[in-house]
């Protein structure tokens, strides 16, 4: 592609995508821990870091034993917040959204692999059902006005760096976007 | 710079409200299918079908004592139950996969009077094809599925006690 040419035909190319949709970055005013949020219209991802002690807390008092609390908390566990406030449907999967971690694409762990990974007899049910409805749901439908809270996990150690390609439909069209450079929650031993 | 500082702080107040503002509406449900029946015990050890409510408007809502968005929900859903259960319409909180122990706990910082009943094996909410939590599904007094809404609501907002009152007419 030429200089003049590119000169004005990628600002072109690029307009519905940088005048739409934003990514921002911050600290939680809640926690203080970083955020990280994608937003086009009135369809917005946020993830919020959860501390892997927060979480070990969490899991352990819902029957988890301290091995396995202790693997979903250094999981790189983020809470997500996932609205539809637009005037249109949306439907997502998570097998969809791509972990580009060091060059390698992975995908999330989801509630299936967590059911997968620890059968009903090697953890309490409570415990099981706990984890599954804390996290983000694997697939979801909203309706304007929907929105869903959950935990999301990147299956990276604490304190790595991600960039988060996430894939969606909004009233019917595909929306792809990408959240720049997210770091996984660090664990209290590191600086 | 003052601009940029600015819009800095429009976009962080984007962000907070984006994550803590309730959903907005109800979603009326296709075809109003019938809702799937259910036999749970409430904290009281009362016996609760679905079934028995015919003839009433049922607000059926799910939730977990552990899920933020439940909890901020919690005390509109009183408030509308207020407004509300003098009209015939009854009100049922499932709490999903927790204990007695647990839930009345949660009733010392979240007060609340309608019935709370427990799916501690989680089928009642697999059976109603919920996703997250919470999900409030309104039933009509036919027994039939009429709205939902995925997300917590400002529940004793006018605009949801007037399309549940509706229902009655």
């Amino acid at each position: 592609m030429s200089g003049p040419f590119r000169t004005w035909l990628m600002p072109v190319l690029l307009a519905p995508v940088l005048v739409q949709a934003a990514t921002e970055t911050g600290n939680d005013p809640e926690t203080g821990l970083r955020f990280w949020q994608w937003s086009e219209g009135g369809v917005s991802v946020r993830l919020v870091q959860r501390l892997p002690d927060q979480i070990r807390g969490f899991f352990l008092a819902r029957g988890f034993h301290a091995t396995e609390a202790d693997h979903i908390a250094r999981a790189c566990v983020f809470q997500t917040i996932f609205r539809d406030d637009d005037n249109h449907p949306v439907d997502f999967d998570l097998h969809d959204w791509r972990v580009l971690h060091q060059g390698a694409p992975s995908g999330l762990r989801v509630r299936e692999d967590w059911d997968r990974r620890w059968p009903a007899d090697m953890v309490p049910r409570a415990a099981r059902i706990a984890l599954r409805w804390s996290l983000l749901p694997t697939r979801q439908h909203f309706e304007p006005g929907d929105y869903n809270w959950g935990m999301s996990v990147y299956g990276l150690a604490p304190g790595s760096h991600f960039d988060l390609h996430l894939m969606m439909h909004i009233g019917g069209q595909q929306v792809e976007a990408l959240l720049p450079d997210i770091e996984c929650p660090r664990d209290g031993d590191q600086p | 710079m003052k601009t940029i500082s600015r819009l800095f702080v429009l976009l962080l107040l984007t962000g907070i409200v984006l994550a803590q503002e309730p959903g907005r509406g109800l979603t009326p449900m296709e075809g109003r299918p019938e809702a799937p029946d259910f036999t749970l015990l409430d904290l009281d050890g009362e016996t609760h079908h679905l079934a028995d409510y015919r003839g009433k408007v049922v607000i059926v809502n799910f939730w977990a004592t552990w899920c933020p968005p439940c909890r901020a929900e919690m005390p509109s859903m009183q408030r509308a139950w207020e407004k509300l259960r003098n009209q015939g319409v009854v009100m049922l909180g499932i709490d999903v996969g927790e204990d007695e122990e647990t839930v009345f706990q949660f009733l010392a910082d979240y007060p609340v009077e309608f019935p709370l009943l427990l799916d501690r094996d989680s089928r009642v909410v697999d059976a109603w094809g919920v996703r997250g939590l919470p999900t409030t599904f309104v039933v009509d007094p036919e027994g039939r599925l009429v709205y939902r809404a995925v997300g917590g609501r400002e529940w004793d907002s006018p605009d949801l006690l007037e399309a549940i009152r509706d229902l009655y007419r």
